[in-house]
């Protein structure tokens, strides 16, 4: 792989010494423990582009540095989105780190290298959830026009943090492509259209799916 | 942070495994000494082969791959790895 974007001066020990915001977390690699930068200031940046550029050589400690630093705030960030599919949240995160590391030449620290694996990871959350909606079967029209279009109830109870436990079950137990349209629509703040378009479905057809969602929620809610 | 917020110590090593191999395929590792000279800790078996009168071509090998710590690392969850310098080691969460 090619390496650009990085000056040739700062490489070696002296761009390893950069390193305080990792170095913090990764003593038990060889790094001395230095006083963490805070993250997005000019020494966190610094310090990502030092790592990032370390990966780039193929320091295969710098690597396990990179999974050891950002793996728990990836693995986080999926699992409270893939909900309840947890059952593949470590997939995704493996998936995001490989995309990760082909496409690091592209990273420049014009944000923190947190920030830019979690946009990596909100790329791959929403990837999952537009296969499951393109794979889901069509709805029957005749069923979802009797069905209020909105249920602003359940809207206000997906929100809830106190009742996050009941809404992970209920999510649980209904079909799969109803649970991640509301998860798409109300966790993420997807609009309909958003939806439509990233599936290749009519807004009107997402628009039923959702109701249908909200209505098998509301339903399964009541009788938990 | 809660504990089921965080990575298994096997899903990391799987990572890592998985960019190692990555990398291996573009193309040779940067060699150990290289590696030990920017300031990072090699492990034992790592160390014994930077020293060997060996050409540099051999320290750019992808040693975890025969290693039985990466074996432990990717299917035991806090697996028994005690060697300072191995990344399996570290992503133990202890």
């Amino acid at each position: 792989m090619i390496v650009r974007g990085f000056a040739a001066g700062s490489q070696g020990p002296e761009a390893t010494e950069r390193l305080p915001q990792l170095g913090a977390t990764t003593a038990g690699l060889g790094r001395n423990p230095i006083p963490a930068a805070k993250p997005g200031s000019d020494d966190g940046i610094a310090a990502d582009l030092a790592l990032v550029e370390a990966v780039l050589r193929k320091d295969r400690k710098a690597t396990a540095e990179f999974v050891e630093t950002y793996a728990d705030a990836v693995y986080s960030f999926i699992r409270r989105r893939l909900n309840p599919r947890e059952d593949l949240v470590d997939d995704l995160v493996q998936d995001v780190f490989v995309a990760a590391w082909e496409n690091l030449v592209s990273f420049r620290g014009s944000s923190s290298l947190r920030s830019w694996l979690l946009g990596i990871a909100r790329h791959k959350v929403e990837d999952h959830y537009r296969r499951l909606l393109q794979d889901a079967h069509p709805l029957d029209a005749d069923v979802a026009a009797i069905l209020p279009d909105r249920s602003p109830g359940v809207e206000a109870v997906a929100d809830r943090e106190r009742i996050e436990q009941q809404t992970r079950k209920v999510l649980e137990e209904m079909p799969q492509h109803y649970s991640v349209a509301l998860l798409w629509r109300y966790w993420e703040r997807k609009s309909a259209r958003e939806v439509a378009e990233a599936t290749g479905r009519s807004e009107k057809a997402v628009e039923r799916l959702l109701a249908r969602a909200r209505e098998q929620f509301r339903r399964r809610w009541q009788s938990a | 942070m809660r504990k089921e917020s965080r990575a298994s110590s096997r899903l990391k090593s799987r990572i890592y495994s998985t960019l190692v191999a990555r990398q291996s395929q573009d193309g040779p590792l940067l060699s150990l000494s290289a590696t030990r000279e920017s300031g990072r800790r090699l492990c034992v078996f790592e160390e014994l082969v930077q020293i060997a009168p060996v050409g540099e071509s051999a320290k750019c090998v992808n040693l975890c791959r025969v290693c039985h710590a990466r074996v432990l690392g990717e299917h035991v969850e806090g697996a028994p790895v005690f060697w300072p310098g191995c990344p399996y080691m570290q992503f133990q969460n202890r």
